[in-house]
């Protein structure tokens, strides 16, 4: 058996720094919020949940995750009720297997909801904790936690190898925070100027803090149907998963081919643009991985968007904003809207959901066909998901 | 009181930033008996020829489990580095200076700098690796003793 899978509805918390909120509250809320957006849709009607969710051992003293967060939100799955964990891809990475589930017939609805708890009372847990995020052993051991050191050598590199400038990487933050400015979920929505931008406290030169996503809490949940159930349960345009690809070739950073074109990012685009039938300019509208200003420039250029080197001019030329060749980050990314793991997959396939119905905060106009895509680790995992309004 | 009292001053390896490096916790122990001596050191398959890092206990090439320890150069150059000013996890000191460096050819390891401040170093600038001890790990044995495992880590510094 073999189905077309649709995205059907999706909510999500208010993103933030330390909200006054536990991981489990979170769940339900987010739950809550995504059952709203299908009103068709009960949580009896629910025949299996995907948690996603990276530090719950380690903030919230809680491994099997899945069982706890269907008691809460009243779901009892028949046929999958599990959690899955890659980090800052999390949340997609549980997108991509409820579609394999329910393409292949074992599952029919899925709800799939992700988020992170990363706060504790004391601030230093969380930057210590980020010491298990990358080969701990071998990288994260010499201090690599947060990754703005990776990023800040990476975007020197560019910069040497194709003259990527500190403005160019400035106004990517410029455009975030601008398509965050309307968004009541984002952590900050508050627009700034380059001039702001450049002027921001310097993290890891070239990196400024408005070069670097923040530290977030914030929980999203999303329900992923066959599509004849689909049509049951709502009214609205469906939207369905065409194509997906994860894709890595190595963990260490001393196993990376190449620090500015990143190998496993092309070969995940790739595979999902095989699987969908298209190419990279049959994408109008794209959510990517933004956790650094320099990994949405270097993303415009390996995922076929415009030639590799050109991805500093790409965002200069507004070709990634509104009326360009495909806005990116329409709801204001990683950047803006924060980055709990778990939460960032499913947040950015609710978005590309909204802009496919037509129903998006702020909307690409006629956008049929959207792309989403993760980077998880040091620069180790990328996956992709592509969805569309025809199958 | 601060502190969690249950645990009542005990050791909490879950916590502990650095590898086990004892041959009582893992297989790759000599890696660490190595650097102790000043070595680099990672393993070569026997049969395919593969050279790996990190070191390992199966060839990711071929799957054989024949592998022996050799040498990797100990000096190299800086291809770019990092200054870390914000967001410096516990355990370090701001600037936190990481590099990418040219091990002659044979790989590119990125690596912590020590014994630096920030402004001291440049591109092409020729560092060797650095040895420093780390804190003991205390382990419980078997007839309630506690064993103290010495461990060492290392990082790359510059060549004065």
């Amino acid at each position: 058996m073999s189905r077309n899978v649709c995205i059907i509805g999706g909510g999500m918390t208010v993103w933030g720094a330390a909200l006054e909120a536990s991981a489990r509250d979170m769940y339900q809320e987010a739950g809550k919020a995504c059952f709203e957006d299908i009103p068709g849709l009960s949580n009896k009607d629910v025949d299996g949940l995907i948690v996603a969710s990276s530090f719950t051992e380690r903030i919230s003293f809680q491994t099997h995750l899945a069982p706890v967060v269907a008691e809460y939100l009243g779901i009892k799955p028949k046929n999958i009720c599990a959690r899955v964990e890659l980090l800052c891809a999390s949340g997609s990475s549980a997108i991509i297997m409820a579609y394999g589930l329910v393409k292949s017939g074992i599952a029919d609805v899925i709800m799939v909801v992700g988020g992170e708890k990363l706060y504790t009372p004391q601030r230093w847990e969380v930057f210590y904790s980020e010491l298990g995020t990358g080969d701990h052993d071998w990288d994260c051991v010499h201090g690599l936690g947060l990754p703005p050191p990776l990023f800040s050598m990476v975007s020197q590199l560019h910069m040497q190898r194709y003259g990527t400038t500190e403005e160019q990487l400035a106004m990517v933050s410029v455009k975030s925070r601008r398509n965050a400015a309307n968004n009541p979920k984002a952590q900050v929505q508050k627009a700034i100027t380059l001039e702001e931008a450049l002027g921001s406290p310097v993290v890891a030169a070239p990196l400024k803090l408005s070069d670097c996503c923040p530290v977030t809490d914030g929980a999203a949940a999303t329900i992923i149907a066959c599509e004849e159930k689909a049509r049951y349960l709502t009214d609205k345009p469906l939207v369905y998963i065409r194509g997906t690809g994860q894709a890595t070739v190595n963990n260490m950073s001393a196993n990376m081919p190449n620090t500015t074109t990143w190998e496993a990012l092309k070969i995940a685009s790739n595979q999902a643009y095989n699987k969908a039938g298209i190419k990279p300019s049959d994408i109008d509208v794209a959510q990517t991985h933004d956790c650094f200003t320099i990994s949405e420039i270097i993303e415009y250029e390996d995922l076929g968007f415009c030639e590799k080197g050109e991805g500093g001019l790409f965002v200069q030329e507004g070709r990634s904003d509104f009326g360009g060749d495909v806005p990116v980050n329409t709801d204001g990314g990683l950047l803006s809207c924060g980055h709990p793991f778990g939460g960032t997959g499913i947040r950015q396939g609710i978005e590309i959901m909204r802009q496919l119905r037509g129903d998006a905060t702020r909307q690409v106009e006629g956008a049929s066909t959207g792309l989403t895509h993760n980077l998880s680790g040091l620069i180790s995992v990328h996956t992709i998901l592509i969805y569309g309004r025809d199958i | 009181m601060r502190g969690i009292s249950i645990l009542d001053g005990k050791y909490a390896v879950s916590m502990d930033m650095y590898p086990l490096q004892d041959k009582k916790f893992n297989k790759i122990y000599k890696f660490y008996d190595h650097l102790k001596a000043g070595r680099f050191t990672t393993t070569q398959c026997k049969d395919c020829g593969l050279r790996s890092f990190p070191p390992r206990v199966i060839c990711p090439e071929c799957l054989s489990d024949n592998l022996e320890w050799v040498d990797l150069p100990t000096e190299g150059t800086i291809i770019v580095f990092s200054e870390e000013l914000l967001g410096v996890p516990l355990g370090f000191d701001p600037p936190l200076i990481h590099a990418f460096i040219d091990l002659g050819g044979e790989m590119v390891f990125l690596s912590r700098m020590v014994n630096c401040q920030a402004g001291d170093l440049k591109k092409g600038d020729k560092v060797k690796i650095s040895v420093f001890p780390i804190e003991s790990v205390f382990a419980d044995g078997r007839r309630g003793e506690v064993l103290e495992q010495e461990r060492v880590f290392f990082g790359f510094e510059k060549v004065k």
